[in-house]
């Protein structure tokens, strides 16, 4: 049974004359990470929205068999950016608690702590969400889709605002959840150099999903090329370089 | 100030206040976090046509000015989500709108209308016990309301679409807060009047948000500045025979420009405060 299945996902907003996203149909197995790639304006970050209920569609969506209304707790979601007041005094453990409903004898205290942990943010959670850097933002945001302890994680544009080595602590720390701990993860993202080195499956996207399937498989430069309307060789060198590094393809080492 | 707190209609008046102004502060932190001072000041000018209401028909004006108050935050609720108008502009359409139509309803009442002006600035000093008694019941239904949803109206206001995926209810819970704002409101009027009503809702939690370090800090902060700013305004309006409605605003505007200072001085002098955050990473901190 996969993680995710979506069914002829179609989004069609008011007064548009096309839809966003049109008859996208793909599924995330278990204890994977699925990328979502394409240009921008390509409806990635649509599709998250509409799995995750946020904008109306057709089609189905299916979170580990079940229908998307029984889901939510299973479902973990970043969003990219949050426009919100940046004077708000709002602290990084107010934040993380924020979806924890207040439970008599719950964990809830223990999966706080966890997510504390494995994300380092310890010297972090008094401070004001305002006031944090780019990386530890990000970091406080993957934290609060985990406190609830999700099955299935869904993030917009991770990599978004940080700098080289905070993408790679991000990423490094998905690969560390999805083998660990057999989270599943869908992730929007425009870094094609970090898609070939961690992700299992990518899945094209141009309104229309255009292809999946492992990196390898699917980041050639003909591919690339008809997606982004460049040759992408640098991305597909630095595939060949953790491929050197890290031995097989992502999905015969899990 | 000790012989006046003797006096039956001082009494009444200490406690309308109190109350209203722990009730008006703390759910006063959600109108300040939303933005949506505006949206207390177009409930109680709508709500001066439900006291026109009740003066042209013999219904209690304070039960009138909440039916309609809160007829105009559902409607609000769902303008806001709906119109393809800016929030404001709504707002700016509202509030003339049912001020006038108040004044209109209330010259159909023979006679001069004295009571137009307590209801416009307040009359706290001339709290009747019914007056106190409906105070005192929206207070007991808005404060546990408010504790108990404080958690999840917070993750709305923060993050609406976070809160959506994580279960929560976000629509129903804001026509919620909705109701809440416009009993508050209706609350208010007998205190400050329907002109000064943001005195209460907006400038105790504006001046926590000064103070607070976090967002339980500025709940907590919140009603003790409520409480003090009705507390000196009332005592400066005996002491001074000062009207009491615009004394408790003006006391909330010395308090939060007091705090303003101290905070901006603070600031200058290289501590850190709240208002020292950066604006720089608008949207990505």
């Amino acid at each position: 049974m996969p993680a995710l299945e979506v069914v002829n996902l179609t989004v069609q907003f008011e007064g548009q004359d096309r839809p966003a996203v049109d008859s996208v149909s793909f599924a995330v197995q278990e204890g994977t990470i699925a990328v979502l790639i394409g240009p921008n304006g390509c409806g990635k970050s649509t599709v998250l929205r509409a799995i995750l209920g946020l904008v109306p569609f057709r089609g189905t969506v299916h979170v580990f068999g079940g229908p998307l209304a029984d889901s939510y707790r299973k479902i973990g979601y970043a969003p990219q950016r949050l426009a919100f007041d940046q004077t708000l005094p709002l602290t990084v453990r107010e934040a993380i608690r924020m979806p924890l409903p207040r439970r008599p004898g719950s964990d809830d205290e223990d999966s706080f702590r966890h997510v504390v942990e494995i994300l380092g943010i310890e010297s972090i959670l008094d401070r004001p969400l305002g006031m944090l850097s780019g990386g530890q933002w990000k970091r406080s945001l993957i934290a609060r889709a985990l406190v609830t302890r999700p099955r299935l994680l869904l993030l917009d544009e991770p990599e978004a605002g940080i700098d080289v080595t905070g993408e790679q602590t991000i990423y490094g720390l998905l690969e560390h959840l999805v083998t660990e701990e057999r989270i599943t993860a869908l992730i929007c993202s425009h870094e094609l150099e970090l898609v070939t080195e961690y992700a299992d499956v990518v899945l094209c996207l141009n309104r229309r999903l255009l292809g999946s399937g492992t990196p390898e498989k699917v980041l050639t430069p003909n591919a690339l090329a008809s997606l982004f309307g460049a040759t992408p060789a640098l991305y597909l060198h630095h595939h060949e370089l953790h491929r050197d590094r890290h031995g097989p393809p992502p999905e015969s080492s899990r | 100030m000790s012989e006046a707190l003797a006096l039956p209609f001082f009494q009444r008046a200490l406690a309308a206040g109190l109350l209203v102004g722990l009730v008006t502060s703390l759910l006063g932190v959600f109108v300040v976090l939303r933005r949506s001072a505006f949206f207390g000041d177009a409930i109680a000018h709508a709500s001066l046509a439900g006291v026109a209401l009740g003066v042209v028909t013999g219904l209690p004006p304070l039960a009138a000015a909440a039916g309609v108050g809160v007829g105009i935050g559902f409607v609000l609720n769902r303008v806001e989500r709906r119109s393809r108008l800016p929030i404001d502009t709504v707002l700016g359409i509202v509030m003339p709108f049912f001020m006038g139509a108040g004044i209109l309803i209330l010259s159909l009442a023979p006679g001069y209308q004295p009571e137009l002006l307590s209801y416009l600035f307040g009359s706290i000093l001339a709290v009747a016990p019914a007056s106190l008694a409906v105070i005192a019941a929206i207070a007991l239904f808005v404060m546990p309301v408010v504790l108990r949803f404080r958690r999840a109206l917070s993750f709305v206001t923060f993050d609406p679409d976070g809160a959506r995926v994580s279960g929560i209810r976000v629509d129903r819970l804001l026509v919620v807060y909705q109701v809440l704002l416009a009993a508050v409101v209706v609350a208010s009027i007998k205190v400050v009047g329907i002109v000064l009503v943001n005195a209460l809702l907006v400038i105790p939690a504006a001046t926590a948000k000064l103070l607070a370090r976090s967002l339980d800090q500025m709940f907590l902060l919140a009603p003790i500045v409520g409480v003090g700013c009705v507390t000196a305004g009332l005592a400066a309006s005996y002491a001074l025979d000062l009207p009491s409605g615009p004394a408790i605003a003006v006391a909330s505007g010395l308090v939060f420009f007091a705090v303003w200072v101290r905070v901006s001085w603070r600031r200058r002098a290289g501590e850190p405060s709240r208002a020292e955050f950066p604006r720089r990473n608008a949207g990505l901190p």
